[in-house]
C-alpha cells in the first residue's frame, strides 16, 4: 500500500517535471518564432515553417500534424547527417532528424553526460530523456552515426532508453577500405530497417523502384535547398539568415514531399523579391558567413545577435545549414548496386564534418563559399565542448588570412547569460567590416 | 570652436572626456559606475561643463562608449569600446610610438586590439565570459592581503622571488593565495606572483590576436607599475602606458565624435 503510494507520487513528480520542462523549451520557442514574426520584411511563404516549428515546439501538436500526411508510417530518429533518408523513405518509414538546440534540454543532458560534453549532446540526451518533443517520444528506434566522441558516447547512452543502432562512419574518406566498409554498413542498416518496418523476409525487402523513387524525392528536396541557395547569393540580400536557417531547421521534423511543396512556394516569392529589386536590408552592411558549429533552433542567439548589430548572413556553413542538404545523390547505373553505392558516395564523400581527418575539403569549401556568396567577414561559432571545430579554426583563420577575410571566433554554449559579452564582440566584428569596406 | 565629448560607461567606473576641435583635452573626470550608470554619466558632464564654463548645449556631439553604452541617454551615438580604444590609442600614445597593439585590463573584461597605422581595428580578442584576467581579478586578490589596488603596483616591484600563483579564477585564486599566507610566504612576493599569473593569461590572448610591436596598456590596468613590469616580462617587449590610460576608452570615443562631423540637432540632455 504504502509503496504503491509511494510510486504514484514519483510518477506524478516525473510528469511533473516534464509538464514544466515542456513549458520551458515552448517558452524560448516561441521566443525565436514571435521575433521572426515581428519583422515585417518577412517573405510570407515562410509562415508553414514558423508554423511547423511552432507545432513541433511550442502547441506539441507535431504527432496530429505528421499523422495527416504519414498515414501511420513507422517513425526512425536519427542524428547527424550521415544516415541515408533515402533507405528509410524506400522502406515506407520516415526519419525525423534530432539535433539538440533547446537550453533547457541542455540543462537536463548536464545531468546525464559528463559537464565537458558540447551542449548539442547534452540537449539531444536531455530530449530524449524527457521525451520532449513530442517526436523523441514517439519513434522507437535510433541511429546513431559515430562521427564525434561525444555524439558516439551518447549513442550508447541513449540504448538505455531506445534501441539504437550505431552506424560506424569511417573518419578517412579518401581510402578505398573506407569506402568499402561503409558500404557494407549501409547494406546493414537497410536489413536492419527492412525488419524493422516488417519487410524482412524475401520478396518485401527494399526494391530498386522504391529506393529509385525515394532517391528523387530527396533530390527534388535538394534542388529547392539549392535554389534557396542560389537565391542568397543575389548581392540584395531577400531574405535574413535566420529566417533561411528556420526553413533548413524545420526539414528534420518534415517530411521530404511536404517541405519540398513548402520551400518551393518561398523560393518563387525571393525570386520574385530579386527580380523587383527588394531587399531586405540597405545594400551595403557587411555579409557574414557563419561557419563551425551548428546553431539549432531554438538556439539562436549567435544568429539574432549577427543581424542585430547590423549585418547579414549570407551563408551557414554547418550542418544544420547549407551543407545539409547540398549534395545529391549522383546514381550512374539504377540497379541496387549502382544506386546503394552513389547513396554511400554522397553521405560520406562531401561532407566536411570535422569529425573528418583530413579535412582539406572543408577549407576549400569555405573558401568557394566566401567568394561566391560575397563574404566580407566569417564569424566561427564554437560550442564548448567542441574540440574538432575549434581544433580546425587553425587552418581556416590562416588559409581566409591569406584571402583578407577576417574571421572571429565566438565560444559560447546555450546559456544567455554571456549575451551582452557576445553582443560587444560581435558588434566590434561588424564596425570592423563597416571600416574595411567603405575604405575599399 | 566646436566641442566634443566621450563618455566611458565601463562595468567599475564612467569616464568622460571633453574635447575641442583641435583634440586639446579640457577637461576630463571620473567616477564609480554605481547602480544608476546614466545619471552617473550626466552628472559627469554636467561637471565637467561647468568647471570649462559652457553650458551642455555647446557640445555638439556626444558619443559613449564600453559596457552600459546603450543606456546613457545624454549621448547622441555610441561605439564599442574595441573601435574607441583603438582611436584613443593613437592620441594617448607616447610620442613617437607607433602603436600596434593595445592591451585594455578593464575592470570586468581584458582586450587585446590589434590595429593598423591609422587606427583601424585590424584584429581583437577578448576574454571569456568569467572575471580571469581584468581588474577585478587584481581587486580580489588585493583584498585578501588586505591592501588597495593603488598599493600593490610599487609593493610587488620590491618583490625579488615572486611565488606562483597557478589559478586564473578569482575564486581559485583567493584560496591559492590564502595557503601561500599560511606558508608563510610575504605579501610582495604574493602580489608579484598575482600580477605575473594575469600577465601571462593576458599574453596568450595578445600572441593569439597576432601582436605586434609597439605596445600600449590601457584601461585601469595601467595604473599598475607592477602589472607593467609583469608584462614586459611575460611578453619579452617594451610595453608602453597610455598618458591616462583609464580615459583611454573615452578619449577615443570624443576623437571619433569629433571626426564624424555630422549635425546633431537634438540634444537630450534635461536641464535638471
Amino acid at each position: 500500500m504504502n509503496k504503491e503510494i509511494k510510486g504514484r507520487t514519483d510518477r506524478n513528480q516525473l510528469q511533473g517535471r516534464i509538464d514544466r520542462f515542456a513549458r520551458g523549451i515552448a517558452r524560448s520557442s516561441e521566443m525565436v518564432l514571435t521575433e521572426l514574426e515581428e519583422n515585417p520584411d518577412r517573405p510570407n511563404n515562410l509562415d508553414y515553417f514558423i508554423d511547423l516549428m511552432r507545432d513541433v515546439f511550442v502547441r506539441n501538436r507535431w504527432a496530429e500534424r505528421f499523422m495527416q500526411y504519414a498515414d501511420n508510417k513507422k517513425i526512425i530518429g536519427i542524428y547527424c547527417m550521415m544516415v541515408p533518408e533515402e533507405i528509410i523513405y524506400a522502406a515506407g518509414a520516415i526519419p525525423v532528424r534530432f539535433s539538440g538546440g533547446s537550453y533547457e534540454a541542455s540543462c537536463v543532458g548536464d545531468e546525464h553526460v559528463p559537464r565537458d560534453t558540447c551542449p548539442v549532446v547534452k540537449a539531444s540526451v536531455g530530449s530524449m530523456y524527457m521525451g520532449y518533443p513530442s517526436p523523441c517520444e514517439i519513434c522507437d528506434v535510433l541511429i546513431v552515426p559515430t562521427t564525434c566522441d561525444a555524439k558516439r558516447k551518447m549513442g550508447e547512452e541513449l540504448s538505455r532508453h531506445k534501441e539504437v543502432w550505431m552506424l560506424e562512419v569511417p573518419h578517412i574518406k579518401d581510402n578505398e577500405d573506407s569506402k568499402r566498409k561503409w558500404l557494407q554498413q549501409l547494406y546493414g542498416l537497410k536489413r536492419n530497417i527492412e525488419k524493422y518496418t516488417g519487410r524482412g523476409f524475401i520478396g518485401s525487402k527494399i526494391g530498386r523502384k522504391e529506393l529509385d523513387a525515394s532517391i528523387r524525392v530527396i533530390g527534388r528536396a535538394q534542388y529547392e535547398a539549392r535554389r534557396l541557395y542560389e537565391i542568397r547569393k543575389s548581392p540584395m540580400p531577400v531574405v535574413s539568415g535566420r529566417e533561411a536557417a528556420l526553413v533548413f531547421n524545420a526539414y528534420c521534423y518534415d517530411t521530404a514531399p511536404e517541405w519540398t511543396k513548402a520551400i518551393s512556394r518561398l523560393n518563387d516569392e525571393l525570386e520574385t523579391r530579386c527580380r523587383n529589386g527588394f531587399s531586405v536590408c540597405k545594400k551595403d552592411i557587411p555579409r557574414i558567413l557563419l561557419a563551425g558549429c551548428p546553431s539549432v533552433f531554438p538556439n539562436w542567439k549567435i544568429p539574432f545577435l549577427i543581424e542585430e548589430m547590423g549585418a547579414v548572413i549570407v551563408a551557414d556553413e554547418s550542418c544544420t545549414g547549407d551543407r545539409y542538404l547540398y549534395d545529391p545523390v549522383g546514381v550512374t547505373e539504377k540497379t541496387m548496386t549502382g544506386m546503394m553505392t552513389g547513396i554511400a558516395a554522397r553521405y560520406l564523400m562531401p561532407c566536411v564534418c570535422p569529425s573528418f581527418a583530413p579535412n582539406e575539403d572543408r577549407l576549400y569549401r569555405l573558401l568557394q563559399m566566401s567568394e561566391e556568396f560575397g563574404v566580407d567577414g566569417i564569424i566561427y561559432h564554437v560550442l564548448k565542448g567542441c574540440v574538432i571545430y575549434d581544433f580546425e579554426l587553425i587552418r581556416v583563420e590562416k588559409t581566409l588570412k591569406e584571402k583578407d577575410i577576417p574571421v572571429l571566433r565566438i565560444e559560447t554554449d546555450y546559456n544567455p547569460e554571456d549575451i551582452e559579452q557576445l553582443r560587444t564582440r560581435i558588434e566590434a566584428f561588424v564596425e570592423m567590416l563597416v571600416t574595411k569596406k567603405t575604405k575599399t | 570652436m566646436k566641442w566634443y565629448a566621450g563618455i566611458d560607461a565601463g562595468s567599475t567606473y564612467v569616464k568622460a572626456v571633453l574635447i575641442d576641435s583641435d583634440k586639446k583635452i579640457h577637461g576630463y573626470k571620473i567616477a564609480p559606475t554605481g547602480i544608476d550608470v546614466r545619471n552617473t554619466a550626466k552628472i559627469l558632464l554636467n561637471e565637467i561643463c561647468r568647471d570649462d564654463g559652457i553650458c551642455f548645449e555647446d557640445i555638439n556631439t556626444v558619443m559613449s562608449t564600453g559596457y552600459s553604452r546603450r543606456q546613457i541617454d545624454v549621448a547622441h551615438e555610441n561605439i564599442t569600446e574595441i573601435k574607441a580604444h583603438a582611436a584613443g590609442a593613437l592620441w594617448t600614445a607616447p610620442e613617437g610610438e607607433k602603436v600596434r597593439t593595445i592591451i585594455d585590463i578593464g575592470g570586468q573584461d581584458s582586450k587585446v586590439i590589434v590595429i593598423s597605422e591609422k587606427g583601424e581595428v585590424k584584429n581583437f580578442v577578448m576574454n571569456d565570459k568569467c572575471a580571469a584576467g581584468t581588474g577585478r581579478f587584481l581587486e580580489a586578490l588585493a583584498r585578501v592581503l588586505e591592501l588597495s589596488v593603488v598599493e600593490i603596483g610599487p609593493l610587488s616591484l620590491k618583490s625579488k622571488s615572486p611565488c606562483r600563483i597557478n589559478s586564473t579564477c578569482v575564486v581559485f585564486a583567493e584560496s591559492e593565495v590564502i595557503s601561500l599566507l599560511a606558508r608563510g610566504k610575504k605579501p610582495m612576493d604574493i602580489i608579484a606572483g598575482v600580477h605575473r599569473s594575469l600577465a601571462k593569461r593576458i599574453s596568450e590572448m595578445a600572441r593569439k590576436a597576432g601582436l605586434e610591436s609597439d605596445i600600449l596598456l590601457a584601461g585601469g590596468g595601467g595604473l599598475n607599475p607592477g602589472l607593467v613590469s609583469a608584462f614586459e616580462d611575460e611578453l619579452m617587449m617594451d610595453v608602453y602606458v597610455a598618458c591616462n590610460p583609464q580615459l583611454n576608452g573615452a578619449i577615443g570615443a570624443a576623437l571619433i565624435a569629433g571626426n564624424s562631423n555630422k549635425p546633431q540637432p537634438e540634444a537630450r540632455l534635461k536641464t535638471d
